[in-house]
């Protein structure tokens, strides 16, 4: 190929206007995201928040002034380089291939500036990965479909509904689930980790404003993921914390002793509690159930009339449905077309509670 | 490379006579250009489709509660939605369609390497697309275009189609991708050099070891979750010593490349369609193109960082995060070069030209937000929300489909003879740029403030700007409805554009539209790259292309 010299390049003065206009208009968009950071629109949470946050100021900042630069030029270009009607019609550009000088500086530029960007995304990320404190209230959150449970030292099962913190106290959260793939998410704390069936991931961080906040999941984990965004974390003082988890841990020791008691074989459905089965209802089951006729799924079926209505079909041997089958489905659990019921151990379930629940069952007529 | 070694072996000059037959000429054809068509009709047919998908989901999430769809409707409609836009029409588009119908005009062949092959590819993309729509029948995918286990073992039967149909589009991409490398490689004009190629075909050159290479992961991949469904064989389930990370890892082995397989035909599109409507050189030829090798090069190394938050070795997740910051270089370089290629030049604009333009400043953003999401630290907070919904719809959106646009207004003359109506292309830009930030820039803010993606319902306080998205898509949607209508009367009714519409002076423009059965009368010899609009056009061998005298002797069936 023959080398061909270009024409010498001359920018005009309208090229160093626009320059500094779009400086200006950078500038304007740097201190944008210094003057009004992250948490102006969603409070912080959790201690790695500011970090997270900061490093959002910074590439915010720097990505508007890029941006800005773009799409200013091609903006500029585009009216001040436009073909008039004037033109002959086979006028032509400048004829210019190639600057090196002007290459080397473009490549060079983004080259430090990634560097730069490693640099303090890795200094961030020791701090939230590595430098937390290792010596905190050790916590464990289980996804299943469509709820989160939480585990606390010392605490018989597993604790549903909120989870607690106590302001200040540094947290090591394990997460994993007990179906699919679930995310814990609090976007005030910008912490997440995927809740994996059969493995454990850890998330650090020490709570720092006293607070209701929500927990989202993030990864798709069937029919109602979308409603799996209700439950929160409540950050107390240590104060009320530690009355929260007293209490708790004194209910917990009374009421059922689940995983412990998984049973193999056939359930004493005597002395059965509708009252408390109804609480254990809303809490356990009716995500999936409603208490409505069968035709009324939500996952499973509706269970109204579950031992008497015909519109049931048979369900474990084939005869009609007997209060032992039922508890014999909430022991095994089921599998069905749309998703699988959780077994007794996976529900924290005891033998009372599926006493309980049988009876409740029962008595919806 | 000398000429004999382009030139020999009876290659390029193996002349067959044209099938007169309809069904061997427009059904099963072997003709490069006959194949990129019918690539391009059947994408632009799964794009109407998956695009009423699209507005099935908008129309859903106008209510914080759903309301149009159950839950399990809607969750099939986003998966279908998304694996046939990658795969059914972005995909098959940038490689099939204009790679088939460009790449062999500009590198100055006859055909591809491997016509039957060409033929077989192209087959097999319809059938995937019947299977993969069909799967709504049966109960379709749920868990999104990536299906990550245990939630696709769960799912209903279609999830099982799912797998075949994307294993055979799999299959199909691959062979594209052998048969395209050969071609280039093997079947350039004489005088061709690498650094004489149109940067159309240095895309091609860098998507096409992409396709054949990273596919075959996928395939592995579908392979196993295929036979798990069926046959209970635990790859993926962990309560049978399955894992499911395991799958996560196969399937961006592939899908990350597969980014720019989607994204690297469109930059070259782009750098066709700058110059020639600048009527200047491409500046930084060499730097844009061995920035395309080093984008698919660099992109086989990055995949991991889809996978932040679900378990990865907490320093493993370093590599992965700064490996995807130096990719931001030479896709800044290619962005720097286009902006420069603008300066002084004479300026079209053309219907393609703005959508070239157009291209800048989305995938200039989109390339941007991806720069974000690769920083460990943030990616914690934006995972898995509508801030990563955003960030590759600007990409594929705003960076591929407006590329295809670009492409489409650009050949089309090409293709048909006829030049596509000014007004109405414009038309279709304004809206469709317009009706595109609308429904998609507000997602950025809604991921980062709480809003999980995948979702038939949300928490209301996203309701009105989620209305206003819906609002915009329908302007969106109105301008690639008004595209097709322009594309359907042009292709009847449009003004006769001649053989060089555009003055553009790459091969295929040399040559009459549309062109021969065999494209070139006599293989042209190359001089020169084609961008210098100041020089005499760089070929010899073309001086009968625009006259009477007859097509090259065939050398008769046998």
């Amino acid at each position: 190929m023959v080398e061909q010299r270009d024409p010498a390049v001359k920018l005009d003065r309208g090229f160093w206007i626009v320059t500094a206009v779009l400086a200006v208009l950078s500038i304007c968009g740097i201190i944008f995201w210094y003057a009004v950071p992250l948490q102006h629109w969603l409070p912080e949470s959790a201690q790695p928040a500011d970090q997270v946050d900061a490093l959002f100021a910074f590439m915010a900042a720097t990505s508007t002034a890029l941006f800005v630069f773009v799409c200013g030029y091609i903006l500029y270009f585009s009216i001040a380089f436009r073909a008039r009607s004037t033109d002959a019609p086979d006028a032509i550009g400048v004829q210019i291939h190639d600057n090196h000088k002007l290459e080397f500086w473009w490549a060079l530029i983004p080259a430090l500036f990634v560097i730069l960007l490693s640099v303090l995304s890795v200094k961030i990320w020791w701090g939230i990965q590595i430098a937390q404190p290792n010596n905190g209230m050790v916590l464990e959150a289980i996804g299943h479909q469509w709820f989160y449970t939480f585990r606390y030292p010392n605490v018989k099962g597993e604790v549903p509904d909120e989870m607690h913190l106590a302001l200040g106290v540094p947290v090591t959260l394990h997460v994993t689930s007990s179906d699919v793939i679930h995310s814990f998410w609090v976007p005030t704390m910008r912490l997440k980790a995927d809740m994996v069936p059969g493995l454990i991931n850890t998330i650090r961080f020490t709570p720092s404003a006293v607070g209701t906040y929500k927990i989202i999941c993030t990864e798709f984990c069937g029919t109602q993921h979308g409603e799996m965004n209700k439950q929160t974390v409540v950050i107390q003082s240590k104060a009320d914390f530690d009355k929260w988890y007293q209490a708790t841990q004194a209910a917990h020791a009374n009421m059922s002793d689940a995983l412990a008691t998984v049973s193999t074989g056939a359930i004493n459905l005597a002395g059965g509690d509708a009252a408390a089965g109804q609480q254990l209802f809303s809490q356990k089951c009716s995500a999936c159930h409603a208490v409505g006729p069968f035709s009324q799924r939500i996952v499973g079926p509706g269970l109204k009339g579950v031992l008497d209505d015909p519109a049931h079909p048979n369900l474990v041997d084939g005869d009609k449905a007997t209060p032992a089958d039922v508890a014999k489905i909430l022991q095994n659990g089921f599998k069905g077309d749309l998703g699988v019921m959780p077994n007794q151990a996976q529900n924290g379930l005891s033998d009372k509670d599926i006493a309980n629940l049988v009876a409740y069952l029962a008595s919806l007529k | 490379m000398t000429v004999a070694a382009v030139h020999g072996g009876g290659i390029a000059d193996h002349i067959h006579p044209e099938p007169q037959s309809f069904i061997r000429r427009y059904i099963f054809s072997i003709d490069h250009k006959i194949i990129g068509i019918q690539y391009i009709i059947t994408g632009f047919v799964f794009l109407v489709l998956s695009g009423m998908l699209a507005e099935l989901i908008r129309v859903q999430l106008m209510h914080a509660n759903g309301g149009l769809v159950s839950n399990d409707t809607y969750n099939e409609i986003y998966s279908v939605h998304g694996s046939a836009m990658v795969w059914l029409v972005i995909i098959p588009l940038v490689t099939g369609g204009f790679g088939n119908f460009v790449m062999p005009l500009q590198i100055g062949a006859r055909d591809v390497a491997f016509p039957w092959l060409n033929m077989l590819s192209f087959w097999m993309f319809p059938v995937a697309g019947l299977m993969l729509f069909s799967s709504f029948l049966i109960g379709a995918p749920v868990a999104g275009w990536t299906e990550y286990p245990p939630m696709s073992l769960q799912a209903g039967p279609g999830t099982s189609m799912w797998c075949a149909a994307i294993f055979l589009i799999g299959v199909s991409s691959t062979l594209t991708g052998i048969n395209f490398l050969v071609t280039i490689l093997k079947m350039r004009a004489p005088g061709m050099t690498f650094t004489r190629m149109p940067l159309f075909v240095w895309a091609q050159l860098a998507t096409a070891p992409l396709s054949m290479v990273a596919t075959t992961a996928l395939a592995a991949a579908l392979a196993a979750l295929f036979i798990e469904r069926q046959f209970g064989v635990p790859f993926y389930d962990p309560t049978k010593g399955g894992s499911p990370i395991l799958w996560q890892h196969m399937f961006w082995f592939y899908s990350h490349p597969a980014v720019y397989i989607m994204i690297l035909p469109a930059f070259g599109i782009i750098s066709e369609v700058l110059p020639t409507f600048s009527r200047k050189p491409i500046f930084g030829y060499k730097m844009i193109a061995f920035s395309s090798v080093a984008i698919a090069l660099a992109g086989f190394m990055v995949w991991a960082h889809h996978m932040f938050t679900s378990g990865l070795a907490p320093f493993l997740q370093l590599p992965f995060m700064i490996l995807t910051f130096v990719i931001g270089v030479p896709t800044g370089i290619k962005i720097f070069s286009w902006m420069a290629t603008l300066w002084g030049g004479k300026i079209h604009f053309t219907s393609s030209m703005l959508f070239a333009i157009g291209f800048l400043a989305l995938f200039t953003f989109g390339g941007i937000t991806g720069i974000l999401l690769a920083a460990v630290p943030f990616d914690f907070h934006v995972h898995g929300t509508y801030f990563v919904v955003a960030h590759f719809h600007y990409v594929l959106v705003g960076g591929s489909l407006m590329g295809i646009f670009a492409g489409t207004y650009y050949w089309f003359p090409k293709m048909t003879g006829r030049l596509m109506n000014e007004f109405w292309g414009r038309l279709h830009f304004w809206l469709f740029f317009i009706g595109f930030n609308g429904t998609f820039l507000p997602m950025h803010w809604l991921g980062i403030l709480g809003m999980p993606r995948r979702v038939p319902v949300y928490d209301p306080q996203f309701q009105g700007w989620n209305q206003f998205e819906s609002i915009m898509s329908f302007v969106m949607t109105l301008g690639i409805l008004i595209f097709f209508a322009n594309l359907l009367v042009s292709i009847r009714n449009g003004k006769k554009g001649g053989a060089n519409p555009w003055n553009a002076r790459t091969l295929e423009w040399q040559i009459p539209s549309p062109p021969h059965y065999y494209n070139f009368k006599n293989i042209p010899a190359v001089y020169a790259l084609p961008y210098d609009f100041s020089e005499p056009l760089p070929y010899t061998g073309l001086e009968n292309e625009l006259t009477d005298s007859p097509a090259p002797a065939t050398a008769g069936a046998h």
